[in-house]
């Protein structure tokens, strides 16, 4: 019952963090000319992890999707399984696990380290606002990055996924094609983009949040990134339950 | 201009500062001294608005910290210069960059070649000229406190405050920081809070030293007068063998206290 209530402070603390930091953004805007850089820097060095992620779980997901409809006679729709699961659904959930861990975890560390070196007191007497300077040009790269990423993961499956059905298993590839471009709309490029985006909300500021509250010394630090990427992952997957719910409905 | 009025700061049962009142004086150096874990850091702290009082007023040019807003706080703040204790330099950044920080973002009317002339002006002021490009991980202990300082000095503030100028300094380089306080001294005249556990350093620098001891105020005064003082903890202090009691009650029987 403890951890419940413990839980439910956090919960709260969190929410007043965001009104603060809220009210930073409305008080004094971003930083000039760090957004760009932040959201190349965010995309650089999260690319990489998550073109070879994307391109493994599309390959698994024709497999997988091969082995389940052939025994119906129905290989031919992996295709259409491996576009409804990887446009709707793993695209935008891994590559927000990968920015989670990557740029989350980062965030977390980065912001933790400045607060025991007392750099966000130093921010702050130099009358520099740390939410505003240190969050907001985060939370605008990660939020311009994570719906590029998305998409671009959304490719590398769907191509991972059509080398191995039409190579590996023997699928004819215009009905690989076929299938897949029948049963998602352009909405669905869409859809995944706002997911990202708001993954991308998710995860800078409970990331953020960790690296402004984090304990005293390394290990503080440590604690930090720790709490940040596991709890950005764990809210990011339970809300895709809620956001495919909302965005698509019965249609699911 | 800044003054600390029956200051009252607890961090949950940890009572930090009780009924801190202290007027510091303008255009001199004063010195807030005592041993570790005593309050110094917290009053500092509240007089730049970092922390806010339980009970109490910290006036700081007519503007009460513990009751402003977040623009008066700024307003106030843009008048003080603050050198932390490891200097609190941001790693991502050069030397040249972090001095001109606060120029970037209060002074935008200011042109990238007064920008760097300025810095450059600041840099041979704390005696490390030619420096603007490099990077702050190489630094020395001692040459990130001077470009903290050198970014504290950069907008020319009514005020500077030094937490714990000498901590982590050999002692050579601890002389050498505590001769450079002198120097801006002399050549900036301008009022300078000193946050210290030093006791040789604080007396060669400040004008006016007080004494904070488990949370009160020992003693305010004058360093000649200070140094003269017949009470047991500044006499401890002063001889450097200062025996710490065991807990509260102990503190509150101190003579000095009574």
């Amino acid at each position: 019952m403890n951890a419940v209530f413990a839980g439910l402070a956090g919960v709260g603390r969190y929410g007043l963090w965001v009104r603060d930091f809220c009210r930073a953004l409305a008080a004094h805007g971003p930083p000039q000319g760090q957004t760009l850089a932040e959201a190349f820097r965010i995309g650089i060095k999260s690319l990489p992890i998550l073109l070879i992620i994307a391109a493994f779980v599309g390959t698994n997901l024709a497999l997988q999707g091969y082995n389940a409809f052939k025994p119906l006679g129905g290989q031919r729709l992996v295709g259409m399984f491996v576009s409804l699961a990887g446009v709707r659904e793993l695209a935008p959930i891994i590559a927000a696990a990968m920015i989670s861990a990557k740029a989350g975890t980062e965030m977390a560390s980065q912001i933790g380290v400045m607060k025991i070196r007392e750099q966000v007191d130093a921010l702050e007497v130099m009358a520099v606002n740390p939410l505003a300077y240190l969050v907001a040009p985060r939370l605008i790269g990660i939020m311009l990055v994570l719906p590029a990423l998305t998409i671009i993961a959304i490719f590398v499956m769907l191509s991972s996924a059509y080398l191995v059905s039409v190579h590996q298993l023997g699928l004819a590839g215009h009905e690989f094609i076929q299938f897949a471009s029948e049963s998602i709309e352009p909405i669905d490029f869409v859809y995944g983009a706002f997911k990202a985006m708001f993954f991308g909300l998710i995860i800078c500021t409970i990331s953020c949040y960790f690296g402004f509250n984090c304990g005293k010394g390394p290990a503080g630090v440590g604690q930090a990134t720790n709490r940040a990427v596991v709890t950005s992952s764990v809210v990011c997957i339970a809300l895709n339950y809620f956001l495919s719910e909302m965005l698509y409905g019965g249609a699911l | 201009m800044i003054e600390l009025r029956n200051v009252y700061k607890s961090f949950g049962e940890n009572t930090i500062l009780r009924d801190i009142s202290l007027k510091i004086p303008p255009g001199q150096t004063t010195a807030i001294i005592g041993p570790s874990g005593t309050g110094k850091s917290v009053t500092l702290k509240h007089i730049v608005g970092l922390l806010r009082p339980d009970e109490g007023q910290v006036l700081c040019f007519g503007t009460d910290m513990a009751t402003a807003n977040e623009a008066d706080l700024y307003k106030v703040r843009r008048r003080f210069g603050m050198l932390f204790q490891d200097g609190a330099l941001f790693d991502s950044l050069t030397v040249g960059a972090n001095i001109s920080f606060p120029l970037v973002h209060h002074a935008p009317e200011m042109s990238e070649e007064e920008r760097r002339a300025k810095v450059e002006e600041k840099l041979s002021l704390v005696g490390l000229p030619g420096i603007y490009d490099r990077p702050t991980s190489g630094l020395s202990g001692g040459q990130r406190k001077r470009v903290g300082l050198g970014r504290a000095i950069v907008t020319e503030p009514e005020v500077i405050l030094f937490d714990e100028p000498n901590s982590g300094l050999d002692p050579i380089t601890s002389d050498a920081i505590d001769a450079l306080i002198s120097e801006m001294k002399e050549a900036l005249g301008i009022t300078f809070i000193v946050i210290s556990h030093d006791i040789v350093g604080t007396i060669n620098v400040a004008d006016h030293i007080a004494m904070l001891y488990g949370g009160n105020l020992v003693a305010f005064k004058p360093t000649e007068e200070f140094v003269r003082l017949d009470i047991p903890i500044v006499r401890q202090f002063l001889k450097r063998n200062l025996i710490l009691p065991e807990g509260p009650d102990e503190v509150a029987r101190l003579p000095g206290l009574e």
